[in-house]
């Protein structure tokens, strides 16, 4: 029993340690890679296909998000008189919380699912040894494009289901349940800061790194055939969504300190 | 020059004799508490074809990862033309590692590349390139050494399994390296084409004169592009000479070997597993 418990310690203690080895490679190859032109056109490859392949998927999930959002919240708001106050709950949950974080979900599944499927079958085909036993870093050739990938598309897509979320949000309000337009707006106009649309993007950072470094780690480390990259995939995005969750908490924490040392009486309003 | 010694059924002692361009020196590596190989030492020739052969299992494809560093010893030092490689970074190693060249049992090609992508893949990473007719024409050339010339725009998808290898290795010799190793050339592979690969590999070591190491435990393919021969079970080197050394060889684990004869533990396995008929049954309402 101890020695299960021991063990299991011990087995943990080693990822994290090597899952910490990995990022830091993976932190250093992306700034390499970011100064090295050549490594450009892997890094725009992988933007196409992380960034520009996923704006339909992250689009409707922010419309449906936001027009969902709307419904829910107009019962409670009308029977107090308040529902022309709809479109300030509205946009700051989306914006701030459920924009970034549910983008950053649907990601994980989409993107991190087949980063990790990719890289584990490279794995298991021993094409990564390959790159290595050519002299190249396979970090630095598979990881870091991902990385600077996600890293930059991500907040762009954040801004992208915001958008949506925003015009779901507005459609049902206004078209559906008749609020008047320019309440609707002004509203949203008095209650939305840039602070907010800005805590909402500078999330997406965070969520694309997390994505693609505990995707491409699974990937580098799954064990050998079908049930073993299926298994790494289930693991990838399990771990991603977590630490999406986690993260998400984190930013909350600090980006409101941060508010409240900055316009301490704006937040007392 | 090594010297071959006749012993009664003992291992072979002279496969380590400090000379060579890469030198194994008491190499042991572990997988948690499976020991693959234990305490190996050996030399490999400069411009020699030197062979590995063995069982399943026992431990070939982690000594030729080892010869390259792929895989770090638990133990011990692996040199290349004198200089100790296995204690180097990963920066200092992928420079050691331009001088080889790997073909992997499977082949290991770039599925999104396509053959020219995957045999420029070295070049590019290595290489600056500025005239793009000249890398064209590399590719040509290195093609038709494995007779696959036309062959540039296909996927690695589109190949058979003998015309896979053979952009591997037209992909491993891509930067002209001092030494190529073959991981299982001929596995998977009908006679015929495992012939294709043993003619390929003659004719590289004659035409480039590399230093080329073969893991196989196909014994044809063995006798036919092997300079020498060594011979590993359960981690150990048992035998190490030419062909005609190991053919004589008194140690009865290179005879079975070399005769693929089931060893009489084996058998008993066999004969105890049950009979025909029980391995025969099935649930009653099994369709």
């Amino acid at each position: 029993m101890i020695g299960t418990v021991g063990a299991t310690t011990i087995g943990g203690v080693n990822n994290i340690g090597r899952f910490a080895r990995f990022v830091l490679q993976s932190v250093i190859a992306s700034l390499r890679s970011c100064v090295r032109p050549h490594a450009y056109p892997l890094i725009w490859t992988q933007m196409n296909i992380i960034g520009v392949r996923s704006v339909p998927v992250v689009m409707v999930t922010g419309a449906f998000v936001g027009m969902t959002l709307a419904v829910q919240a107009y019962g409670q708001l009308a029977g107090m008189g308040l529902e022309e106050h709809l479109g300030v709950l509205i946009n700051i949950a989306v914006v701030k919380e459920l924009g970034p974080v549910l983008a950053a979900v649907m990601l994980a599944g989409r993107v991190g699912g087949a980063l990790t499927a990719e890289l584990g079958t490279m794995n298991v085909t021993e094409q990564i040894d390959a790159v290595r036993s050519m002299g190249t870093d396979p970090i630095r050739y598979l990881v870091a494009p991902r990385v600077l990938a996600c890293l930059l598309l991500t907040p762009c897509l954040i801004i992208y289901a915001d958008l949506m979320g925003i015009v779901g949000g507005y459609f049902v309000s206004v078209v559906q349940l008749g609020i008047n337009n320019r309440a609707y707006w002004s509203f949203s106009a008095f209650g939305v800061e840039l602070w907010d649309v800005g805590v909402g993007i500078v999330k997406g950072f965070f969520f694309g790194v997390a994505i693609a470094a505990i995707s491409c780690y699974k990937g580098f480390t799954c064990r050998e055939g079908a049930q073993g990259v299926g298994q790494a995939c289930t693991e990838a995005f399990v771990a991603s969504f977590i630490s999406i969750l986690a993260l998400d908490y984190a930013l909350v924490v600090i980006t409101n300190a941060i508010y409240d040392t900055f316009w301490p009486l704006k937040s007392l309003v | 020059m090594r010297k071959v010694k006749e012993n009664n059924g003992k291992n072979d002692t002279h496969a380590y004799d400090g000379d060579g361009i890469i030198v194994l020196k008491n190499v042991t590596k572990k997988f948690g508490t499976n020991v693959v190989l234990d305490n190996v030492s050996l030399a490999i020739e400069k411009g020699k074809t030197t062979v590995v052969i063995g069982p399943s299992g026992c431990g070939k494809t982690v000594l030729i990862k080892h010869l390259i560093v792929l895989l770090r010893p638990s133990l011990g030092e692996v040199y290349f033309k004198d200089r100790r490689i296995d204690n180097l970074g990963e920066n200092e190693l992928n420079k050691v590692r331009t001088h080889y060249g790997f073909l992997f049992q499977g082949g290991a090609l770039f599925d999104s590349l396509s053959v020219t992508e995957n045999i420029i893949f070295p070049i590019r990473q290595h290489c600056k390139i500025t005239d793009w007719k000249q890398v064209e024409e590399l590719v040509k050339a290195k093609l038709a050494m494995v007779g696959l010339d036309g062959f540039q725009n296909y996927f690695p998808a589109n190949l058979s399994g003998g015309q896979r290898k053979r952009v591997a290795l037209a992909r491993a010799i891509a930067l002209n390296p001092e030494v190529i190793l073959y991981d299982e050339p001929t596995t998977g592979l009908d006679p015929i084409r495992a012939d294709v690969i043993n003619e390929l590999i003659l004719k590289l070591q004659r035409e480039l004169g590399e230093t080329t190491v073969v893991v196989t435990h196909d014994m044809t393919s063995a006798y036919k592009v092997a300079d020498r021969i060594i011979m590993l079970h359960n981690g150990k080197i048992v035998a190490d000479g030419d062909a005609d050394h190991i053919r004589n060889h008194p140690h009865p684990v290179v005879q079975q070997f070399i005769n693929g004869q089931v060893s009489e533990d084996d058998l008993a396995v066999l004969r105890m597993s049950g009979t025909i008929s029980q391995a025969q049954f099935l649930p009653r309402d099994f369709e």
